[in-house]
């Protein structure tokens, strides 16, 4: 009889080798030099560990989260071969439950709190039943509750069915807070202008998909304490013909503040963050540009 | 009606189609062959030090490979893995992990051999998963065997009153499957996964580490100073002495090398080394032991002290953990340090357990049983346990007693010197009176007697630190006999005056006085000491 093929698909492509190696890097590096110390690592990778391996001379321990037994099996191996299995700390089951439930399948607890988080999550970022979301929202009350700042790396495929309710709904609240905060009234066309940019169905999902990450992003990490810098979202192709999206985040956790936080960053410069697109050998100019938000008067 | 009475049935020749092993078996033999369940990690360690002495044989053909040849076992949520860069598994060699019981290994040259090992993990955990590939296959192998599925699926069965034979029910419950992976990779992973509950000792790297390092092929510590000595010792006469690296991770991310479980802190005397000759071929040998006891700083040097080997603990058995030898062959324990008192000491087997060390078997024909528990009853387990009984138990009873007769040498001496030297202070200050002389010298004169009881020792140290106490005594006796260096006595008239005697009892008292130091003119020393007493009686009533 056959023995049959493992599928080892979903490992990397050469577009997600280049931010691994060179951009993402670069940001971790940083990090790493502004804590003065190790990161510790919290995510969702492959069982080649790829992120792992690559940055493991910013790292300390590394808490790796897997739902599938035969890739923990193999994540093991990996960890193994590469004389890392020691600072392996791998938890069994699925990220969102784990975060929302505190335990894996075995009733495991992550090490919290971590400094880098890379959520490469193999499809989209909005389902249905908001887990995604809400799993993100708690790792970022976790990490608040130890008052942890940390770099969250967020990787998705881009999935143009996403473009529903939630984010129709997304765009509507945005216009509402943007005019609220501009109290000239005049100004107000211009955002209600950007907003139905964003909500016209014909335009590139990756531009809406950057404003919603980004803006839940801020949202969630300001009710949190943190002040959130976000980066423009990098595209890229994946496997299969499929586009993914990439975010990297830093969260700097205020001490002493009792009010939600107003990051530096304005929600302003948020918007107009605009997009990347990476290939194999470094950013290409992309081809999903996106209008800029001014609030200036025309002279 | 008469119960129908059945007729057994005359069994004929099983026919060859007949299946004759059935599933339950599989469950009951890899349930029951591991009482204690820490043994089924040394099976695998066994099967990852053989992969290395395999990988070993052929590396130096491999160009530029430079791993660092190893075991590593580590713990992850409730699996535990046990990992071996050695030459690996071929694809042949994966439908093989099926068969309960068949083993390629030939007895004498690897130390695992009974095929079973490999499935140990079934009788403690859900599933098993084994992972590996051998230098030049570009595959990745991984065999998979669900436990927990066929125990279910036998216990169904077996309720139904279905007996369904052991092939089937392995084959529906194991599964393999390949994938593409660096041809110059060898190595094999074992992940023992969903541990019992019931067995979660496995998951305890302190107990792990302790269990590996006293089972296992392992080197010993750095941090224990006779290890180097032993361990030249035990490659020069045992031919596969091959310590190996086991590697264990804690929880806390740091990678712990597993050694033997010595080290200085257990205060152990330099060791010493038995030759079990082979009385049928000259020049060979069929063991080979080494052995230490418990030391204590003695005269600026660490001596053998003897008693029952203790290192530190709680509980007498924890601190007598390491006593007594223990039987290694390949590297691995046979039995515990109960084995070699069991089979060698016939009399005084207490004593087997005033030492520590290993007796490494160098007869690879002496096996031990499927529980290494022992070893096969054979003509070379016959010969060897006769030779070294002729050996070991003896040279170590006797050695115990020198051992016990030197310490106590040593113990009487030191108590008479600081007896001496109290004396000497005392007589240096002249604290000492005339009529203590008597006790004293009747008191060191017994010591000394009890010291010349122990006259041999084997120690020149200790005999020189006897001599010395010895010339401390004599010069002490002749100091202690000139009266000038002693505190006088009360004088006859010291008491009249502070008796305030009359005249005629002043007249009687120097009369009886008189009397008894010309009564002890030859014991000075008795007379004095009458005296005082008298003194003091006199003293008492009157004073």
């Amino acid at each position: 009889m056959q023995t049959p093929k493992l599928d080892t698909s979903f490992d990397s492509n050469p577009s997600k080798d280049y931010l691994r190696r060179e951009y993402d890097k670069a940001i971790i590096s940083q990090w790493r030099t502004e804590l003065g110390k190790l990161l510790k690592y919290l995510g969702l990778p492959a069982w080649k560990m790829l992120d792992v391996i690559e940055w493991q001379q910013f790292m300390d321990r590394f808490t790796t989260i897997e739902r599938e037994e035969n890739q923990q099996h193999l994540m093991f191996l990996k960890a193994n071969v590469e004389n890392v299995e020691h600072r392996l700390h791998s938890l069994y089951g699925d990220f969102d439950e784990i975060l929302l439930t505190g335990r894996d399948s075995y009733g495991h607890t992550p090490d919290w709190p971590y400094e880098l988080v890379n959520l490469d999550y193999f499809g989209g970022f909005i389902y249905a039943d908001m887990s995604r979301p809400k799993a993100v929202r708690k790792l970022i009350q976790n990490q608040a509750g130890y008052e942890q700042s940390f770099l969250l790396i967020i990787t998705q495929q881009l999935r143009d069915r996403d473009t529903t309710k939630e984010k129709k709904g997304f765009l509507t609240d945005l216009g509402k807070s943007l005019k609220s905060g501009i109290l000239d009234t005049k100004l107000h066309p211009s955002v209600d202008q950007i907003i139905s940019w964003y909500a016209d169905a014909d335009i590139p999902d990756c531009a809406r998909q950057t404003l919603y990450m980004n803006y839940f992003l801020r949202d969630s990490g300001e009710a949190e304490h943190f002040d959130v810098a976000c980066r423009p979202a990098v595209i890229y192709p994946g496997t299969g013909g499929s586009w993914m999206i990439h975010f990297v985040t830093d969260f700097r956790f205020q001490s002493g503040v009792g009010h939600r936080v107003a990051s530096n960053q304005s929600l302003l410069e948020l918007i107009n963050l605009g997009l990347l697109e990476a290939r194999e050998l470094g950013f290409v100019k992309t081809r999903f540009v996106q209008p800029k938000l001014s609030i200036r008067k025309r002279k | 009606m008469a119960p129908e009475v059945k007729q057994p049935v005359e069994s004929n020749q099983a026919e060859d189609s007949e299946e004759l092993f059935y599933a339950a078996a599989v469950q009951i033999l890899s349930e029951d062959l591991y009482p204690r369940k820490l043994e089924i990690i040394r099976e695998y360690i066994q099967n990852g030090s053989d992969a290395l002495d395999d990988w070993l044989k052929i590396s130096d053909l491999v160009p530029g490979d430079r791993t660092e040849p190893q075991i590593k076992v580590s713990i992850q949520g409730k699996s535990i893995l046990i990992f071996d860069n050695g030459i690996g598994m071929t694809e042949d060699d994966i439908p093989k992990l099926k068969r309960i019981a068949y083993s390629e290994k030939k007895v004498g040259e690897e130390a695992g051999y009974k095929g079973i090992g490999r499935l140990a993990g079934i009788a403690v955990a859900n599933k098993l998963k084994i992972t590996t590939t051998s230098y030049g296959d570009p595959k990745l192998h991984q065999f998979e065997f669900r436990a927990a599925d066929m125990r279910r699926d036998i216990s169904t069965k077996k309720k139904q009153g279905i007996n369904e034979p052991a092939s089937p029910v392995i084959q529906r419950h194991t599964s393999m499957w390949w994938t593409d992976i660096d041809p110059t990779d060898h190595y094999t992973l074992v992940e023992i996964r969903e541990i019992k509950d019931s067995c979660d000792e496995l998951l305890d790297p302190d107990t792990l580490i302790e269990y590996i390092g006293e089972i296992g092929p392992v080197d010993f510590s750095p941090a224990f100073k006779h290890g180097t000595d032993i361990s030249e010792k035990l490659q020069h006469f045992v031919p596969d002495y091959s310590p190996k690296n086991v590697y264990l991770s804690r929880s806390d991310g740091k990678k712990v090398r597993v050694f033997k479980p010595y080290n200085d802190e257990m205060k152990m005397a330099t060791p010493q080394f038995i030759e079990i000759p082979d009385p049928d071929n000259a020049g060979e040998l069929l063991a080979y032991c080494w052995h230490s006891s418990n030391a204590e700083e003695i005269l600026g040097k660490m001596r053998p002290t003897g008693r029952i080997f203790q290192v530190e603990g709680e509980e007498i058995e924890e601190r007598r953990r390491f006593a007594g030898l223990v039987y290694k062959l390949f590297g691995f324990s046979v039995g515990d340090r109960s084995l070699p008192e069991r089979t060698l000491w016939t009399t005084a087997r207490a004593r087997a357990q005033w030492f520590t060390g290993e007796i490494h078997i160098i007869d690879k024909n002496v096996q031990p049983t499927t529980s290494r528990s022992d070893f096969i009853e054979n003509v070379a387990r016959a010969k060897l346990y006769g030779e070294a009984q002729r050996r070991i138990p003896l040279l170590l009873n006797k050695l115990a007693q020198t051992i016990s007769d030197n310490r106590k040498m040593f113990q009487d001496s030191k108590n008479i010197k600081q007896k001496l030297e109290k004396v000497k202070t005392q007589l240096k200050d002249g604290g000492i009176e005339r009529s203590d002389l008597k006790v004293i010298k009747e008191e060191l004169d017994k010591s000394f007697r009890k010291l010349n009881t122990r006259k041999n020792t084997s120690d020149k140290e200790i005999a020189a630190f006897q001599k010395e106490v010895r010339r401390l005594g004599e010069s002490l006796q002749t100091e202690l006999n000139d009266p000038k260096r002693l505190k006088p006595g009360y004088s006859v008239s010291d008491l009249v005056k502070e008796l305030e005697m009359s005249t005629k009892a002043r007249k009687v008292f120097q009369i009886v006085m008189e009397t008894l130091q010309q009564h002890f003119s030859k014991d000075s020393d008795e007379y004095h000491a009458i005296a005082a007493k008298i003194h003091k009686a006199l003293k008492d009533k009157y004073c």
